[in-house]
């Protein structure tokens, strides 16, 4: 009994796509990784321009914040606290950005990972706001921010910065 | 062995970076949309916005949605032309070697080529400063193409009276092991060689490129003369005919024409290597 010969497909099958990239320790650091880290630091830089203008002009600010929840008073105290909250939580934010920069430049993946899955989230926020609710998006407003945002997710996702921070994994 | 850890064929770190890579390309064609209507909106510095858009464009959102497509159409086996880093045709491969890389080293150095330096900081620096001052840099580095989904592993070339819009280039992949060419010739290493004509903006990938002269088999012949010239001792026969049908253009667009003839240039008697 001869066996027929199997037909071939026509298309490559999907998992080709998904093999593991090759395990290279050796590997240089690319010029997209770099790029990233370089963009997540101005993308640091802009918070700390936003916190700094917000401690010095200090009481003006005060002055716009509203708290408004349910049940309690607006009072100056408790915006004074609000606004402490808010500057407290930004600069650990840009603390852990930086941090994560550091982790993305010495080729550690978790770390390209979660900044890369914070910058989809916040695109597709600034997406659906500008796509439903027809917020405009102009180059004095939201477009540099939302452009950096962008960028990072461009430079990390290359195949380049993907390589080299899954350099040590094995097959 | 049954201890042996069973392979994965696939990789879930892989997916992951798929979508982040698709997702990113197209964030990158709304980024240059908003750029773009933002062009008509801030008057004089339109035009600034309008540069940084075709930097996006071309040097970031087209690369990538090349790469995108090409993954999915273009068959990634050898047919005859090297590939740019974004998956388009390049040049085509138009020499086949045979000997061991310090022959080629030492038949390419002594056939008055000098190797390319590898793209990184330091080179990329010289290249600018090199053109801004007008100073020939002989060992500029060429563009990374690809072939068995492979950088080359290195690159000779020339300059033409210190002009750095101008050059002879050829880059060499090792073929894998036990590789044969369609049609059952073995050889050792595939070369693409190609003349830069001029520095120019390409209307294929819309970035600043070096434009490659028309007629391939020129600057194929110039390589095969220069390496025998040297020494006597390198050999060569013809493929007659290997690549006639293909006619086509590079990865910048420029058309290519040849008669398909494929010499290979046997170096392996030129001096004994030691392993």
């Amino acid at each position: 009994m001869t066996e027929a010969p199997h037909k071939r497909p026509a298309f490559e099958p999907a998992s080709e796509l998904l093999k593991p990239v090759s395990h290279d320790p050796e590997m240089k650091r690319p010029p997209s990784t770099v790029a990233g880290v370089l963009l997540v630091f101005l993308r640091v830089l802009a918070g700390l321009i936003v916190v700094v203008s917000i401690l010095l002009d200090w009481r003006n600010t005060l002055k716009e914040v509203d708290v408004s929840v349910e049940g309690v008073e607006s009072s100056p105290e408790l915006a004074q606290a609000a606004l402490i909250g808010v500057v407290i939580l930004l600069g650990v934010v840009l603390v852990v950005d930086a941090a994560l920069a550091l982790f993305i430049l010495t080729g550690h993946n978790w770390a390209r990972v979660t900044v890369m899955a914070f910058s989809a989230i916040s695109i597709t926020g600034a997406f659906i706001q500008w796509w439903s609710e027809d917020q405009e998006i102009t180059i004095t407003g939201s477009l540099l921010t939302l452009g950096l945002d962008i960028l990072i997710l461009l430079a990390l996702s290359s195949r380049s910065a993907a390589a080299y921070a899954r350099r040590n994994e094995r097959l | 062995m049954t201890d042996q850890p069973r392979r994965r064929r696939y990789s879930i770190g892989v997916a992951i970076d798929w979508f982040f890579f698709v997702f990113a390309g197209l964030a990158a064609v709304w980024l240059a949309y908003l750029s773009f209507t933002e062009t008509f909106n801030v008057g004089w510095w339109g035009i600034a916005v309008a540069i940084a858009f075709w930097v996006l464009l071309a040097y970031l959102v087209l690369p990538r949605l090349h790469r995108i497509l090409t993954t999915v159409y273009v068959p990634d086996y050898f047919i005859g032309r090297a590939r740019t880093s974004d998956g388009l045709l390049g040049d085509p491969v138009n020499l086949a070697f045979l000997g061991e890389a310090d022959q080629i080293h030492a038949a390419m150095r002594a056939a008055g080529w000098t190797q390319a330096d590898d793209v990184t900081l330091g080179s990329s620096w010289r290249i600018v400063t090199s053109t801004l001052t007008r100073r020939s840099y002989g060992e500029a580095p060429v563009s990374p193409l690809f072939l068995f989904s492979r950088q080359q592993d290195f690159a000779y070339q020339q300059e033409v009276d210190g002009n750095p819009a101008q050059r002879h280039h050829v880059r060499f992949w090792k073929c894998p092991e036990g590789w044969l060419l369609p049609g059952g010739s073995r050889v050792d290493w595939l070369a693409a060689g190609t003349f830069d004509t001029a520095v120019g903006l390409s209307l294929f990938t819309l970035q600043v490129t070096h434009r490659i002269d028309a007629d391939t088999d020129i600057e194929r012949d110039h390589i095969v003369r220069t390496v025998t010239a040297a020494d006597a001792r390198v050999a060569v026969s013809m493929l007659r005919d290997f690549s006639t049908g293909y006619h086509a253009r590079n990865g910048g667009g420029d058309s290519i024409r040849t008669d398909g003839d494929l010499p290979i240039v046997d170096v392996s008697a030129t001096k004994e290597v030691t392993p």
